[in-house]
């Protein structure tokens, strides 16, 4: 019977409690659209960061991670070999690195080499996709080179041009060797494809001596939730390597997804802290209006438990109400939105790039950060409830009578 | 005689420390099972102050209240919600119903917290409607009943705790006289024949006359307790 007084005392101010119920379901929505974007976000940045850029696991000398110096590299065959026997393994490239320099009569520009074999780096990260002009490095011309449109406007490169690139061997000396751009290409990623040309393997090992030794395996997993066994795994299988996750290749994407997460969790909490005092006032104003009924409902025999749970009730069916609404309104705009894609490109230009997103951003909400958000709103509204119900609490009969 | 009622020099005094208004002065009021009494006095003569007190609504400054032989000044507050639950029927001048219940929710209510089975309130809630003549308003709000009915609905909530007494502050003071009459009928009906106990207060002329005994109040002192003008047991 509590219940059903509190169901229908929501009733009694339709206007009041539609226009509550309403603003719980704006709120809703908003809250759950701005996670939904903040994820979609994180999930492309992540994506990005796993598919195209870093793979899920790297491993490197340990010196060469610190020095960058083509001198500590490690053995070609045996981590072939027991790369290629692990069932989670999705792909892998084994590259070689150097440092270099491109100089043309526009100037010249510090690079990073990448001597890599074409089809082990296309099924690891894909990037025979970004080739915008030319061909990719599986071409039958000889020592071509691979260079991002960025770099080719920069230095007025262009596609079938040969380029002498300036390169540090093992023993840190200048080398050269010249190479013909078989293509331009062009990723998400504005800061890094200014940086790297891409060569093939033999033709960097010959230059530069490393014939059989490699300085960089980029690993990529079926699936994300194998990175931490895997990765356990093949830190016991080779000790002296430095082998690391993508979170520590690239701390920044880490702390980037993290902060989106946090972002969310504010966006969330302002508005449900502007819920519960659109709540607690709309209730108070409801217990202040029934005054003497409630004098009258304690007057008779009805303690003061049940009065609390009464508001308490009353509260909460106010938020329940406008919950679903903002659910379903977030669900099917968000599920339209990651069908076409919100184009930030237009408002935002390269901007976006140049952080390493993609300018189109599907929206995704995950049901457990839905439901989430669900116990979040009924929460506040029982803890919202709490004000008004107190207040009814305090009401003594006599005095609410006499009102 | 039985004692439902034993007010021992009961005072109220609001606002002791500013300038004191003695509502209560000094009252004792006995009443026995099966009375029919009224508390009569003008407008702020202390009559809304000592039916508070008699009911447990409000804490006396001075004497003490028993109900069959309970004292109840000085019970903690949640037993006494309980005491007044159990043991005493209430009808106010306004605001008795609760506006979202329907006539039979209402008087079902205070059974439900009194947590009787449902066969049992039905049947009650049946048998007292129809005693205060609204069997065929049962599932209308109290919106949409007249003044008069929604005090018979008051009347017969009040019944339905199966009370000691009932207490009634008023009750007839915003009807017209043909429903004050109506409801007082009604009170007078179920006194006689189901033998409750009702204490009301009034100033209503009509109302005293139907009263077996009459306390008049002035200035929050009994200055008459006498037999009413027209007993109405010889009916
Ligand atoms: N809460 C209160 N504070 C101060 N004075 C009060 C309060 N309630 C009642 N009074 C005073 O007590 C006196 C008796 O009031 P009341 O019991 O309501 O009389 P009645 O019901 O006979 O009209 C009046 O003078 C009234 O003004
Ligand atoms: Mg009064």
């Amino acid at each position: 019977m509590l219940f059903i007084i509190a169901w229908r005392n929501l009733w009694r101010n339709r206007t009041r409690s539609v226009l509550i119920a309403s603003s719980v379901a704006l709120g809703m929505w908003a809250g759950l659209f701005i996670m939904a974007i903040y994820f979609g976000m994180g999930d492309s940045r992540l994506r990005i960061a796993i598919d195209n850029e870093h793979s899920h696991i790297q491993i490197h000398h340990p010196r060469f991670a610190d020095d960058f110096e083509a001198q500590y590299s490690l053995p070609f065959d045996s981590l072939n070999r027991i790369l290629q026997q692990k069932p989670e393994v999705k792909a892998f490239s084994l590259r070689s690195l150097t440092t270099g320099m491109v100089a043309t009569a526009s100037g010249s520009q510090g690079i990073q080499v990448n001597g890599i074999n074409p089809g082990a780096e296309q099924a690891t990260r894909g990037l025979a996709a970004f080739v915008t002009e030319g061909e990719y490095l599986d071409t039958e011309r000889r020592h071509p080179v691979l260079v991002s449109t960025k770099l080719a406007e920069k230095m007025k490169l262009k596609t079938g041009g040969k380029v002498v690139l300036t390169l540090l061997d093992t023993a840190s000396n200048m080398t050269s060797g010249a190479f013909r751009i078989c293509g331009l290409y062009r990723t998400t990623n504005a800061p890094m494809d200014e940086l790297n040309v891409f060569v093939q393997k033999d033709d960097l090992d010959q230059l530069i001596g490393t014939s059989g030794r490699l300085h960089e395996a980029a690993v990529l997993l079926h699936r994300d939730d194998a990175l931490d066994p895997v990765f356990h795994r093949l830190q016991r299988q080779w000790k002296g390597y430095r082998i690391e996750r993508w979170q520590e290749i690239s701390p920044e994407t880490a702390l980037v997804l993290s902060s989106l997460d946090t972002y969310s969790i504010i966006f969330i909490a302002i508005i449900l802290v502007a819920l519960s005092f659109g709540i607690i006032n709309t209730m108070l104003m409801a217990v202040l209006e029934r005054t003497p009924e409630i004098g009258v409902l304690m007057a008779v025999g009805m303690n003061r438990w049940r009065v609390f749970r009464m508001v308490v009730w009353e509260t909460v069916l106010l938020a329940v109400t406008g919950a679903p609404a903002g659910l379903l309104a977030a669900w099917i705009t968000v599920a339209w939105l990651h069908h076409t894609g919100i184009d930030l490109g237009g408002i935002m230009g390269d901007t976006l790039r140049n952080f390493g997103y993609a300018s189109i951003i599907y929206p995704i909400l995950p049901w457990h950060n839905v439901l989430q958000t669900m116990e979040l709103v009924l929460l506040t509204a029982a803890i919202a409830a709490m004000f008004p119900a107190f207040k009814a609490l305090r009401l003594k009969p006599v005095e609410a009578i006499r009102k | 005689m039985d004692a439902v009622i034993d007010a021992h020099n009961i005072s109220k005094v609001y606002n002791p420390d500013t300038i004191p208004v003695y509502a209560v002065n000094n009252v004792h009021l006995h009443l026995n099972r099966g009375d029919f009494a009224a508390l009569v006095g003008p407008s702020g003569s202390g009559k809304t102050t000592l039916l508070n007190i008699i009911g447990g609504l409000d804490i006396p400054s001075d004497g003490w209240v028993e109900i069959n032989g309970v004292n109840i000044t000085g019970l903690p507050p949640n037993r006494l919600i309980d005491f007044r639950l159990h043991n005493i029927g209430f009808v106010f001048q306004a605001f008795n119903l609760i506006p979202v219940l329907t006539a039979r929710e209402n008087v079902e209510f205070i059974m439900l917290l009194q947590k009787r089975p449902k066969k049992e309130r039905e049947a009650r809630v049946r048998e007292l409607l129809t005693a205060v003549g609204l069997e065929d308003k049962m599932d209308i709000r109290p919106a949409q009943l007249s003044g008069g009915q929604q005090q018979r609905v008051a009347v017969a909530r009040a019944l339905a705790s199966k009370p000691q007494f009932v207490l009634a502050d008023e009750p007839t003071a915003n009807l017209d006289s043909q429903s004050a009459t109506a409801l007082l009928d009604i009170m007078e009906k179920l006194n006689r024949e189901a033998g409750m106990t009702f204490l009301f207060s009034t100033h209503d002329r009509r109302v005293i006359d139907r009263a077996r005994r009459v306390s008049t109040l002035v200035d929050g002192r009994v200055t008459k307790d006498e037999p009413g003008t027209t007993p109405s047991t010889t009916a």
